[in-house]
């Protein structure tokens, strides 16, 4: 059921992973088992509803939650925790107001110890690819919820981390921004060459942005297979209309057992 | 304080619900002659005692009396040094300390619930024996400032460095960040606000206990100047007194009101949009 | 079920500590400030300066078995809630008569400002020049220097209630008098219990002042004084460990009441919507 591509080794290999919660009585398993294999410089997306355990694996993939039992290797090493060569982005944008647009997105500079001079050009040139070059010295609280996000993306991007993990980082902002912020984020992935995991809800965002779907259902939360979605890049908004793509969006439907 | 002057602007848009066609500060002009009318009414036409309350002209030409006195100057030295310098005091303990326990969750956790109920103590109590240990100088005044003032800090500082939203030190931690790099970038920014509002407090309550300890007993100072004009009689001195008092209160609450702009100026400028408030 | 998967990791904030350290560390904390208080002062020249924990301890044992200050004792405790009770009262209709309309509240608030920048704990030797020693002058100052931010709470929260919900309550086509029940008092209710609480403190503080300063008004503030001139430390010490007792009982009974209270403005506040 699960597809493993032997010729390159995979980036990121998570074999067996399971994360289980014991309460007093009680006992919760958020994701159980999982093998995955992301390849490098690819996009994947892990599609699936509210329980099936995908921002648990993210964030076990990411370091910051140990899992129960399995393994998962990164870049070839075993994860033990954060890593520099990963960026993480969230549903919020999570800017600290006390400093301006541009300090936000040269905050993982400072924390790395490097000098945020050296990296302030690249700062200024993330800013202007997604458009907010002119609210560089604001403060978060003037922006809006969508601008914050964009800065959320630079931020993320600034230290050219290896393996970008998306926990649905769009989710809250309204239709048409989201569209706008998904193609922002498939040119500057395609730009800086990362490979990147998307943790989704929308099984249509998750044909249109990934290469490949790794489609998983709850309780327990686990893979229940993986899509291969061959379409070429970059990929434009016609593509949604295709038969092609509604063909993947149905088999999607039907490994969630939505149809 | 503040409080009231940040409701103050949201209510600028307020008033189109009861549309006025004048301003509220019209008003708020139009009522300080009024109040002097009736000072002046209440006392001249003898109402209230002299002893209590004397009429506008006897506090008036009470001031050169009062200002232009030897020594006058020595006292206002005397008294903004012990409240400085008790706030100094008192406020950085209260920092350090909480900063020491609060840095630990679990500290802070078990800390907080039974160090809250101490917020209800009158540190005023503690004047005469103040007094018994230090004597009626400096040092006793700057000391009962100090203990006054301590708690604010020290509480406020102590629950605020527990105010980093989670996702915020998610944040941090996906970033490799150091427990030093996590409290020196997020914690401890994050607990500004309520720090501040703590020293605001703070400031309040080192005020009190300064002139408290002066009027039980010292031997300078402007708290003790009022207890000096009143054994006297000299009633409208200490209408003059209890003037400048009002004009150093003034000025502390403006010093604050500016440093809170300049300090956690994210604060004020984000009351408008609650929901960006917070990181 | 799906709080499980928004994963937070697990060292922030602060939910994960045990009640049980929590209550070790407490305990264990109190034990060792208790053992310092004990041994500290003997290391130290003046003992009678000084007294320590089991000084303090016979000292308040000889408070309590005597007797004659049971009539301080009481004399404080009336002053201070009498006291308070009329500062809370009269801050109240203050806070809502200047209050409740926004251009009023907007035209006096400088004089807000300047009134609680005062500390007015300076009036206290004029009250005692004017009333003389006993529980009026105590009872006025305390009233005086706690009716302020019962006041000024109030008009805080009379002002809390958003445009909108105003707009709310005009498309209704609600009277003043409804807008001010359903709306602006409920909602002003959590403002005012945090004033009122403070108010108890404060009105403490106004009652031991003019304890202090007049030597002759009872009361267990002049205790603390005249023990402390006699340098009785002991003493002094046992009533001001009755002043913190009596102190903190007040404010836990007041948390009480503010739950309570704030529950059911929280309740009736949802009930209107």
């Amino acid at each position: 059921m699960v597809m493993m591509m032997t010729k390159t080794a995979p980036l990121v290999r998570a074999e067996g992973v399971s994360k289980e919660y014991r309460g007093r009585d009680t006992q919760m398993v958020a994701l159980s088992g999982m093998d995955l294999d992301v390849m490098d410089g690819e996009f994947l997306s892990l599609l699936g509803p509210s329980g099936c355990g995908k921002s648990t694996a993210l964030n076990i993939m990411g370091g910051l939650l140990a899992p129960t039992s399995g393994s998962v290797m990164f870049d070839g090493k075993p994860v033990a925790g954060p890593s520099r060569d990963i960026g993480m982005m969230f549903q919020q944008a999570v800017m600290f107001p006390w400093r301006t647009t541009i300090d936000n997105v040269l905050l993982p500079v400072e924390v790395f110890g490097q000098s945020k001079k050296k990296f302030a050009a690249k700062a200024e040139e993330l800013l202007s690819m997604v458009g907010i070059s002119e609210f560089a010295k604001s403060y978060p609280w003037q922006l809006s919820g969508g601008m914050q996000q964009r800065a959320a993306l630079c931020r993320v991007l600034i230290h050219s981390p290896k393996l970008l993990l998306l926990d649905e980082p769009f989710g809250a902002l309204d239709e048409f921004t989201r569209e706008s912020m998904n193609s922002e984020l498939l040119r500057l992935q395609a730009h800086t060459k990362a490979t990147a995991v998307l943790v989704t809800h929308n099984i249509n965002e998750a044909v249109f942005m990934s290469d490949r779907i790794a489609v998983m259902t709850p309780r327990p939360g686990r893979l229940v297979g993986i899509i291969d979605v061959p379409f070429e890049r970059p990929r434009t908004p016609e593509l949604a209309l295709s038969p092609e793509f509604a063909e993947l969006a149905l088999k999607a439907r039907s490994m969630l057992e939505l149809t | 304080m503040t409080a009231v002057a940040d409701r103050v602007s949201e209510l600028r848009a307020d008033t189109s619900t009861w549309r006025r066609a004048v301003s509220p500060y019209v008003v708020t002009v139009l009522i300080a002659p009024v109040i002097y009318g009736v000072w002046s009414y209440i006392t001249n036409s003898g109402m209230v005692p002299s002893i209590l309350l004397p009429t506008p002209q006897k506090v008036f030409e009470a001031v050169p009396r009062v200002v232009g006195a030897k020594g006058f100057s020595d006292h206002v030295i005397r008294t903004v040094s012990e409240i400085v310098l008790g706030f100094g005091l008192g406020a950085l303990v209260g920092f350090g300390l909480g900063m020491l326990l609060g840095s630990s969750i679990r500290l802070r956790t078990a800390y907080l619930p039974f160090l809250s109920a101490l917020e209800a103590i009158p540190t005023v109590i503690l004047a005469p024996v103040i007094i018994a240990w230090f004597g009626f100088g400096i040092e006793g005044k700057v000391f009962q400032a100090a203990i006054a003032c301590f708690y604010a800090v020290f509480i406020t500082t102590l629950s605020g460095l527990g105010l980093a939203e989670p996702n915020s030190v998610q944040l941090m931690r996906s970033l490799c960040a150091s427990k030093l790099q996590i409290m020196r970038m997020l914690k401890i920014p994050a607990a500004l606000p309520v720090i501040f509002g703590g020293l605001q407090l703070g400031a309040t309550t080192a005020i009190i206990g300064a002139i408290v300890s002066e009027f039980v007993g010292s031997d300078a100072g402007l708290g003790y100047l009022l207890q000096r004009y009143r054994s006297g009689f000299d009633t409208p001195a200490v209408w003059v007194m209890i003037g400048i008092f009002l004009i150093f209160g003034l000025i502390a609450y403006l010093i604050l009101w500016f440093a809170e702009r300049k300090i956690v100026f994210w604060r004020a400028a984000a009351i408008s949009r609650p929901d960006l408030e917070k990181q | 079920m799906t709080s499980a998967l928004r994963v937070r990791p697990t060292k922030a904030g602060v939910a994960k500590v045990d009640g049980e350290s929590s209550w070790w560390i407490s305990a264990g904390t109190i034990v060792v400030l208790a053992l310092a208080w004990e041994l500290v002062p003997r290391f130290l020249d003046d003992r009678t300066l000084f007294p320590t924990l089991s000084d303090t301890a016979a000292g308040l044992v000889r408070l309590v078995s005597a007797g004659y200050w049971w009539s301080d004792l009481t004399g404080t405790l009336m002053s201070v809630v009498v006291a308070w009770l009329i500062g809370c009262s009269v801050g109240l209709v203050a806070g809502i008569a200047l209050g409740t309309v926004p251009f009023i509240r907007t035209a006096i608030t400088p004089y807000a400002i300047a009134v609680q920048a005062l500390p007015k704990i300076v009036l206290a030797p004029l009250f005692i020049g004017w009333l003389g020693f006993g529980p009026q002058s105590k009872i006025a100052i305390a009233v005086v220097i706690c009716f302020f931010p019962v006041w000024i709470d109030t008009m805080v929260g009379l002002a809390l209630p958003k445009p909108n919900e105003f707009k709310l309550m005009q498309s209704l086509n609600a009277t003043r008098a409804q807008t001010f029940w359903k709306l602006q008092l409920p909602s002003a209710v959590p403002m005012i219990m945090v004033g009122v609480k403070h108010a108890m403190l404060l009105a403490f503080t106004g009652v031991l002042v003019a304890e202090i300063l007049s030597a002759s008004a009872g009361g267990l503030g002049t205790l603390t004084k005249q023990f402390s001139s006699q340098l009785n430390m002991p003493l002094t010490f046992a009533v001001v460990i009755v002043v913190v007792v009596i102190a903190v009982t007040l404010v836990s009974i007041m948390d009480v009441i503010e739950r309570r209270v704030v529950f059911w403005s929280e309740e009736s506040r949802s009930r209107k919507s």
